[in-house]
């Protein structure tokens, strides 16, 4: 199981502080929540999805994509029972199917759902884990939260790995003439795969605390950091423009 | 203060879980290291050396219960008023089984760990986990996963990180398993040539200790006996059961039809772990086959394919071409699985209930031609066969003990071939054989990995290896 | 020396965060917010043997990290809410007091609460945030089996850990 999420590029994105980064997620996902008109809306979001694309590639902009589809399509079959007043769109017989107001609705949710998405998605595939969690310690975020994320990171990958062994030794451990087996046989064969998996993970609890102590977790010395953000450049102007492009999107909405 | 470390009087016992409470490991145990000096202290498996190891470094019993007494002092400091991550600057563990010691998500970041916690300044920190990640050679594998190495690799991060620590004191458990000649000649020197006190714990006498110790210890029956080496280390080949007859000289019954587990022209893609290396790995087998009754090793080293030979016998991966005959009927998937058993290296993987009555009878409940009774004495027998409690928790016996009711249950499911993947990895020879010879009783095809050649030597009567992804007889 | 014991709590909770998010990622079943899962066996679970803050945290962070790694970053924070309220508050209710067993009532009441947060809880938050009403009501039902299977799964799955490993008993706090 990979815990990846970064996709290597090179574009501006890449190169915007991390820390200015988040806040400027944080903003675009506000400002889908302004009551801006619908065009705009469809505007900003084209852009966005543009511009990740244009850093992080078609392909994972594709991905992104598919990976939202079963939810936007439920969204237009759906879309009938939203708003049952205002002009009828498309009528069967004299039942109102959709209404201007409901398709408007309708659109303006998915418009805003694809854009939270990009705009999510994009943070955490032009940042290495690492450097979010240094932007969120500048933020405050205790030493102990982030080290109990990276931590979970590094177990992640064991305990799948576990997993996936333990489930291959339960299929090998069939008995010879052993049939396929119902639905409620099958979850209840789970147990014991789950039950194992959970022990594996639980011993693994004294050995890692053990293991942090010796690595020095407690001590009274300030923990230095190997990884820093010293590699970004101009930092104020990254905040600034993480400020200014929201307000900007924004102004000129209301204006035009 | 001329001790780096002493230990008056120890003894501990780990606390119970069931009824029946647990004997002392340690009574009465007197260990004295002087400062500057190399220790090899040499225990049989499963005799409390990993334990003594945790206890000097202050995490047992604190996260390992047990009563523990006695006094212990590092550098004339006793343990009972230090904190574990007091030791950091001053002892360095390096623990037999490097997937518990890791704590971060990258190999950098490993090694700058214990250096953040220290606040080392940035400058000499960069400087040191260069120097570490060059000298084992790790440059390529900066940025990967714990769980992209293979073992030998991870050893060497471990040891990289001891060497970026610097400690005085280096404790190492069993510190030259895994590694390749080369990075025991490496680690062998950095013993012998650097200024610190060093004790190494072993379970097996290996030629690189010849002349790098200057006192040799063993511990026995709770407690440590010092002496000559040339005294020590036949005492210690009797306590590993190495002078007893071999097991696999009992007879074991040639079933009526021998049958043939074979591979002709097989082509698989190679499970590599290591990232290191992006070239495609294949594995290629011209030809292989195994035959009832018959014990083959498979011998190479760490990550040279054999874990994804044994996949594809027993039905787990599909090969890309080519294919897997069992008396000449060609099988795959479910259906080799239930002719070939595969016992992992690691027990836990495969043990899944409370008890080992539970454990045992699992499979054969699931069978529909077999009564109650008959079950139950079948697993009676069994449990007499492999000397298990069966009123046991699989999770809190010894690992001698998890690896034998693993083996049961394969037994019980009677298979007429078994992969034994590292089955001498942490036992002794003795307790590694007579599984092979519990498992060959009826007259099954074993086949058995190891790296250890000398192992394979005192067992096998045919051999294959892997040399550049490609299966050879020997 | 033995009273600081800061770095069990720590481990704790990063290896049931990491359980968490691998229950939910390794078996899934494609719905319209994204996928049935198992997480919610290992939150009970975890409710039921760790007691409230590991089982708010470890359920929270775990199944917003799972989003995270999947792609589904936009439902993160309201996993996070969602799951870590269901994992409080199951844990409240059958939290022991001394050695008396849980009552077969309060684990009925945990039941109810738990499906009724996780189901309340994704209905309103998604249909505030994210998608429209109706579709949040349709995933209602989805949500509904998926905690009721993973709450008598957890059940049953905590009783079988307890006596499969003993040793748990002494990692709680």
């Amino acid at each position: 199981m990979t815990t990846n999420t970064y996709i290597a590029g090179k574009g501006w994105l890449y190169r915007f502080d991390p820390r200015a980064k988040l806040l400027l997620m944080i903003l675009m996902c506000i400002w889908f929540f302004l009551p801006v008109s619908l065009l705009h809306l469809g505007i900003v979001v084209t852009l966005v999805v543009l511009v990740g694309s244009s850093n992080t590639g078609w392909h994972h902009a594709w991905r992104t994509f598919c990976s939202i589809s079963p939810m936007l399509l439920f969204m237009v079959l759906f879309m009938p029972f939203n708003v049952r007043e205002g002009v009828p769109l498309i009528t069967i017989g004299r039942f109102i199917l959709i209404t201007n107001e409901g398709l408007e609705q309708a659109l303006r949710l998915m418009s805003r759902f694809i854009g939270i998405t990009y705009v999510c998605t994009l943070l955490f595939a032009t940042t290495v884990m690492h450097e979010v969690m240094l932007a969120l310690r500048w933020y405050h975020l205790p030493y102990k939260a982030s080290l109990v994320v990276t931590l979970a990171f590094t177990y992640i990958p064991f305990i799948a790995d576990s997993f996936s062994q333990i489930t291959e030794s339960h299929r090998l451990r069939e008995a010879e003439d052993e049939q396929k087996k119902k639905v409620g046989h099958r979850l209840k064969d789970l147990v014991p795969t789950l039950t194992s998996a959970l022990v594996v993970a639980l011993r693994s609890i004294p050995n890692l605390a053990m293991s942090l102590e010796m690595r020095g977790f407690g001590r009274e010395e300030k923990r230095t950091s190997f990884h820093r953000l010293d590699a970004y450049h101009h930092v104020f102007i990254h905040f600034v423009l993480s400020c200014i492009i929201p307000i900007v999107f924004w102004l000129v909405s209301m204006l035009f | 203060m001329n001790n780096a470390l002493s230990i008056e009087n120890l003894s501990f016992t780990y606390q119970s879980w069931t009824e029946k409470q647990n004997e002392p490991l340690f009574s009465g145990l007197f260990l004295h290291i002087p400062t500057g000096s190399k220790t090899l202290l040499l225990a049989p498996f499963n005799k409390g050396k990993t334990t003594l190891a945790k206890i000097i470094c202050g995490v047992c019993p604190k996260y390992f219960p047990g009563e523990l007494q006695g006094a212990i002092q590092v550098y004339g400091k006793f343990l009972s008023d230090l904190d574990p991550w007091d030791l950091l600057p001053v002892c360095t563990y390096v623990s037999q089984n490097p997937q518990e010691q890791f704590v971060a998500t990258s190999v950098e970041e490993e090694i700058a760990f214990p250096l953040e916690s220290m606040g080392m300044d940035k400058k000499t920190m960069d400087d040191r986990i260069e120097e570490a990640i060059v000298a084992w050679g790790l440059q390529d594998l900066r940025t990967s996963s714990e769980q992209e190495l293979s073992g030998g690799e991870r050893k060497r991060v471990l040891l990289a990180t001891m060497q970026a620590i610097d400690a005085t004191f280096w404790l190492l458990d069993e510190a030259f398993d895994d590694l390749d000649q080369h990075w025991r000649d490496q680690l062998k020197h950095l013993i012998a040539t650097k200024d610190k006190t060093v004790l190494v714990l072993a379970s097996r006498y290996l030629g690189e200790f010849d002349d790098l110790f200057d006192q040799v210890l063993l511990l026995d029956e709770g407690v440590v006996a010092s002496g000559e080496g040339s005294s020590l280390i036949p005492r210690f080949a009797h306590l590993c059961g190495d002078d007893l007859p071999s097991p696999l000289e009992t007879d074991f019954v040639q079933p009526s039809q021998t049958r043939v587990l074979s591979c002709q022209s097989l082509q698989a893609e190679r499970r590599r772990v290591s990232t290191a290396e992006s070239e495609h790995f294949t594995l290629e087998v011209p030809h292989f086959q195994l035959q009832s009754g018959e014990l083959v090793t498979l011998v190479g080293p760490n990550g040279s394919g054999k874990s994804s030979f044994s996949r594809l016998l027993c039905g787990l991966d599909v090969p890309l071409s080519g294919q897997i005959t069992v008396d000449e009927n060609s099988y795959s998937g479910k259906q080799l699985s239930k002719r070939v058993g595969y016992l992992f290296q690691s027990p836990d993987l495969q043990i899944f209930l409370p008890t080992v009555a539970e454990e045992l009878s699992w499979s054969l409940k699931r069978r529909s031609d077999l009564s109650r009774a008959e079950i139950d004495k079948r697993v009676i027998a069994c449990a007499e066969l492999f000397s298990l409690d069966l009123e046991d928790t699989p999770t809190t016996m010894s690992y001698p003990l998890r690896k034998a009711l693993q083996a049961a249950v394969y037994y019980l499911l009677d298979r007429p071939f078994y992969i034994l993947d590292e089955l001498d990895s942490a036992l002794t020879y003795q307790s590694a054989l007579s599984i092979i010879a519990h498992l060959r009783r009826n007259g099954a095809g074993i086949l058995l990995i190891t790296h250890d050649r000398q192992f394979a030597d005192k067992v096998a009567q045919r051999s294959y290896t892997i040399k550049e992804g490609r299966l050879i007889a020997v | 020396m033995q009273g600081n014991r800061n770095a069990l709590k720590v481990a704790m909770v990063s290896v049931l965060t990491a359980v968490v998010v691998v229950f939910t990622m390794v078996v899934r079943i494609p719905t319209a917010r994204g996928y049935l899962n198992l997480c919610d066996v290992a939150i009970c679970f975890i409710a039921f043997t760790f007691g409230p803050w590991s089982a708010f945290i470890a359920a929270g962070l775990g199944t917003a990290l799972a989003d995270l790694i999947s792609g589904y970053a936009q439902w993160a924070p309201i996993s996070f809410v969602v799951h870590g309220l269901e994992g409080l508050l199951v844990a409240l209710i059958v939290q022991k007091k001394g050695d008396i067993a849980v009552s077969l009532g309060r684990k009925a009441l945990a039941a109810v609460v738990c499906i009724a947060t996780v189901s309340l809880g994704y209905f309103a938050l998604s249909a505030l945030f994210i998608t429209t009403v109706s579709v949040s009501a349709a995933e209602i039902p989805g949500n509904i089996a998926q905690s009721a299977v993973g709450f008598a799964l957890g059940l049953v799955v905590s009783a079988a850990v307890k006596r499969a490993y003993p040793p748990v008993s002494s990692l709680a706090w």
